[in-house]
């Protein structure tokens, strides 16, 4: 008997709508009967992707005509998680479709002739990033490196943050776009990220999670310049999950360069490992994710909750018994495939199992796709980010150690690939062993075979893994990097991610 | 309704714009499957941003797109410049906008404009109405919430900020679980700085925890209120053990003994209709159990995580389980 939230007889609009979601998500709960297995509808997604990529998208994607750049890395994204690569036609014309996004003065747009903005360029940095390659026709030598750097300082704020177009709103969306891209690409400098760490961590709440801004309030004593006050600096808006993820990300890109400041900013850790824990819902709510605290399950906060869980790993102090390195590839046992077990040994603090559970049983559209919860119809947003938190709950991602040790041994100083840009050499170009900072740690992220997982459903479920800050896998955020930052191909990973 | 109007294509007034298409191939991956009166719009909007024209008919142009596709910001900014380059009326654009944003409350560009409008227009106070009106429709929007909070701290007025509270206890009045409307208290209350009259922070403190506690005491299982109460715990750096009489009934089984007739303010019981122990309440108790240290409390403390992740709580058992870890550590020497 799994039971309804409680509402102590004392009902609201918010319980009400509680009661009736968790009514049709009864309808979902696994059965009784704990032989029968829940499977991974794999062909029906693959059918419903691919019948948006080569018909099109109906009318009602209409609101998304300023994201394409978003359509088409949500699909390719879902088929690299579930192991599916593209022919190489296809790969053109994807490649073709994200450069015809490209803005003139820098960045890329929600399409072709659109105002640059940084949540496309994201998109369309990482659409490249699966099917481009080096070279004439291949797409990543036509991003504009330069413009880019240049679109994104013009972006840039008084109190560290960024508006994600001219003109555009500040939010922390648009500031882990950005961060995710000038990683990739090898454009950080310590003047575009100067003040940004402050930033984001001024956005954290009193729950623990991270709001979309905060409002920055200024000296105002005449005849001085204004100084930015850390107090108060309040958050505009409540604890989001999309927000968090995006924050917390954030945070972690900007670690080489925020542990090299004089006086480092610092988020409650434990306070953001509570609010996450408090975003799973309960049985009866099959264990989704929520995206607030009392607001409903929705599919893609596996992604956005459940992915953060893997970036604490990678916070400072965060957990200490995975300072040691990751055992090899060669001390796996089962490189056959049937490596899944039934006892989960990870002691993850979060409840895994039934994550999956909610995106096998409540997330999946009979007719192909993932959606939000049931009765919706499925969505390529949605279908990207209920797989991606699915492998996040299958895959247990941390930094390790002797990945990363391998990286820096193999690392080139290779000042080649800097941008080249005039002004004063100490903010604008990264020195060489910031740089390297920046490149391995992004790097490092790894499967940690010695913490299993259940794979709900065994083994024909299980996705590939996907990289926690990035959201591309391992092979393609090796791939992009140690093109843009003159490295040689990094060592492979214990488990390998693409077969 | 929409049919009336025909398409800029075949508008002699448009005659002297050339549309442009989108896409220079025919057959781009992943296309979107626009309406003729979509594709026509955008066509001629491409169009005019290529000549750069700013004039009377692009305010008509980029609001029939809006109506369309209100997410498409390179349309919201060539709209806003144009305003702009020809001196409109912005308190009317405001007005014109008031139906879009109630229509799209969802979407971001609805609300950044109104602020870009706001940062100029500089009346703030019906605007606070708009917003209010606006939370009929859907009382937790993010971006209404955040806006409201923007102007607040923007114009920074006391007149601003004195209704606020009244205002959130409107809110809460209907749907006590409204979270955003609890943020909304803890921005107003404690991060936004200390206006006049409120700088006996003692007093503001101990009036805060009298709300949440009559609040928790009405629904005790809503996590919005609890987290409220932590928050300001922490914020003002007063232990957790400070309302440990208050939270201690919350965290037990329902006390046969208990009479409703003695009301005791700083302590209101749950109400008899509750669902308890209630889950936040125990992990409270908990966190001073802990708090309070040594391997007394730290025991204490393991009993109730014990009782969460077996029965209370289940399906949070591995984080109760490594609250208990954790907690070990502190005391194994």
């Amino acid at each position: 008997m799994v039971n309804n939230t409680p509402n102590d007889s004392f009902p609201t609009p918010t319980s009400q709508l509680q009661l009736e979601t968790e009514e049709v998500l009864a309808k979902h709960l696994p059965p009784e009967d704990s032989t029968v297995k829940p499977c991974l509808q794999r062909n029906n997604h693959l059918r419903f992707l691919l019948r948006n990529l080569t018909q099109g998208f109906p009318i009602r994607y209409v609101a998304q005509d300023a994201s394409q750049p978003w359509l088409m890395y949500w699909i390719l994204q879902a088929f690299s998680i579930m192991q599916v690569g593209m022919d190489p036609n296809n790969k053109r014309r994807a490649i073709d479709r994200m450069l015809a996004c490209q803005h003139p003065g820098g960045g890329f747009g929600g399409g072709p002739k659109h105002e640059a903005h940084l949540l496309p360029t994201y998109a369309a940095v990482c659409a490249l990033a699966i099917a481009g390659s080096p070279g004439e026709n291949g797409g990543w030598d036509q991003i504009d490196r330069e413009k880019m750097y240049e679109f994104f300082m013009s972006l840039k704020q008084a109190d560290g943050s960024f508006t994600v177009s001219r003109r555009g709103e500040v939010d922390v969306r648009g500031i882990y776009c950005l961060l995710a891209v000038a990683t990739l690409l090898n454009i950080i400098t310590p003047e575009l990220v100067e003040g940004t760490p402050a930033f984001i961590a001024s956005c954290q709440t009193y729950e623990g999670g991270f709001a979309c801004a905060s409002f920055p309030f200024f000296t105002s004593e005449p005849g001085t310049p204004s100084t930015l006050l850390s107090s108060p600096r309040p958050a505009l808006g409540e604890a989001h999950g999309g927000y968090t993820f995006c924050a917390v990300a954030s945070w972690l890109l900007l670690q080489p360069f925020n542990s090299s400041q004089s006086y480092p900013a610092s988020i409650n850790t434990r306070n953001l490992l509570r609010w996450l824990i408090q975003m799973q819902g309960n049985d009866i709510e099959l264990g989704g994710f929520r995206g607030r605290t009392n607001k409903l399950v929705d599919g893609c906060y596996a992604w956005w909750v459940g992915g953060c869980f893997s970036l604490l790993e990678g916070l400072d102090g965060g957990v200490p018994e995975e300072s040691e390195p990751h055992e090899s590839v060669h001390d796996e046992k089962a490189e056959d495939g049937d490596d899944w077990v039934d006892e989960d040994t990870s002691s993850d603090p979060w409840n895994t199992d039934a994550l999956q559970e909610y995106v096998l049983y409540a997330g999946q559209h009979p007719a192909g796709g993932l959606r939000d919860k049931p009765p919706k119809s499925a969505d390529s947003y949605h279908t990207l980010y209920c797989l991606a938190g699915l492998s996040a709950a299958q895959h247990k991602i941390t930094p390790d150690t002797g990945h990363r040790k391998a990286l820096e041994a193999l690392w080139q100083p290779n000042p080649d690939t800097s941008l080249k840009l005039e002004g004063a050499k100490e903010k604008k170009v990264l020195d060489d062993d910031l740089r390297r900072e920046f490149y391995t740690r992004a790097l490092s992220w790894n499967e940690d075979s010695r913490k299993k997982r259940v794979v709900v459903g065994g083994n024909e479920n299980r996705l590939n893994a996907t990289h926690p800050l990035f959201n591309l896998t391992a092979t393609h955020t090796d791939g992009i990097m140690s093109y843009f930052y003159g490295q040689p191909a990094p060592p492979s990973r214990a488990r390998p991610d693409t077969k | 309704m929409e049919q009336e109007t025909p398409l800029y294509a075949d508008r002699p007034e448009w005659a002297d714009v050339t549309p442009l298409e989108q896409h220079e191939n025919d057959q781009p991956l992943a296309p979107i499957q626009y309406t003729v009166e979509y594709k026509d719009a955008t066509d001629y909007f491409r169009g005019i941003v290529k000549i750069g024209e700013k004039s009377e008919r692009v305010l008509e142009l980029t609001k029939d797109i809006i109506d369309m596709n209100p997410a498409h910001y390179s349309v919201w900014q060539y709209r806003y410049e144009t305003l702009l380059a020809l001196n409109s009326d912005l308190e009317a654009e405001l007005k014109l906008m008031n139906d879009v944003a109630i229509e799209h409350l969802k979407t971001y560009q609805v609300w950044h404009h109104r602020r870009l409008l706001m940062t100029r227009i500089r009346k703030p106070v019906p605007e606070l109405k708009f917003i209010a009106a606006s939370f009929a429709s859907d009382a937790k929007n993010y971006h209404t919430w955040s806006y409201r909070q923007w102007i607040l701290a923007h114009f920074n007025e006391d007149e601003l900020w004195k209704e606020e509270l009244d205002f959130i206890d409107h809110m809460l009045n209907a749907d006590i679980r409204n979270n955003s409307a609890w943020h909304h208290r803890f921005f107003v209350v404690f991060e936004s700085g200390i206006r006049p009259g409120e700088t006996d922070r003692e007093r503001i403190l101990k009036r805060e925890l009298i709300f949440v506690k009559q609040n928790i005491s009405l629904a005790p299982n809503n996590p919005s209120a609890w987290n409220y109460l932590r928050g300001i715990l922490e914020h003002e750096s007063v232990p957790f053990s400070k309302v440990i009489d208050f939270v201690r009934p919350y965290s037990l089984t329902h006390d046969p003994e208990a009479t409703g007739d003695l009301v005791d303010l700083e302590n209101p019981p749950p109400s008899k209709e509750a669902a308890l122990p209630c889950p936040p309440a125990v992990e409270f108790m908990a966190d001073i159990h802990e708090a309070q240290g040594g391997s007394d409390g730290v025991l204490k403390a393991t009993e109730l995580w014990k009782a969460l992740g077996s029965e209370h709580d289940t399906i949070r058992k591995k984080y109760w389980d490594h609250r208990i870890r954790e907690a070990l550590k502190t005391i194994q020497t």
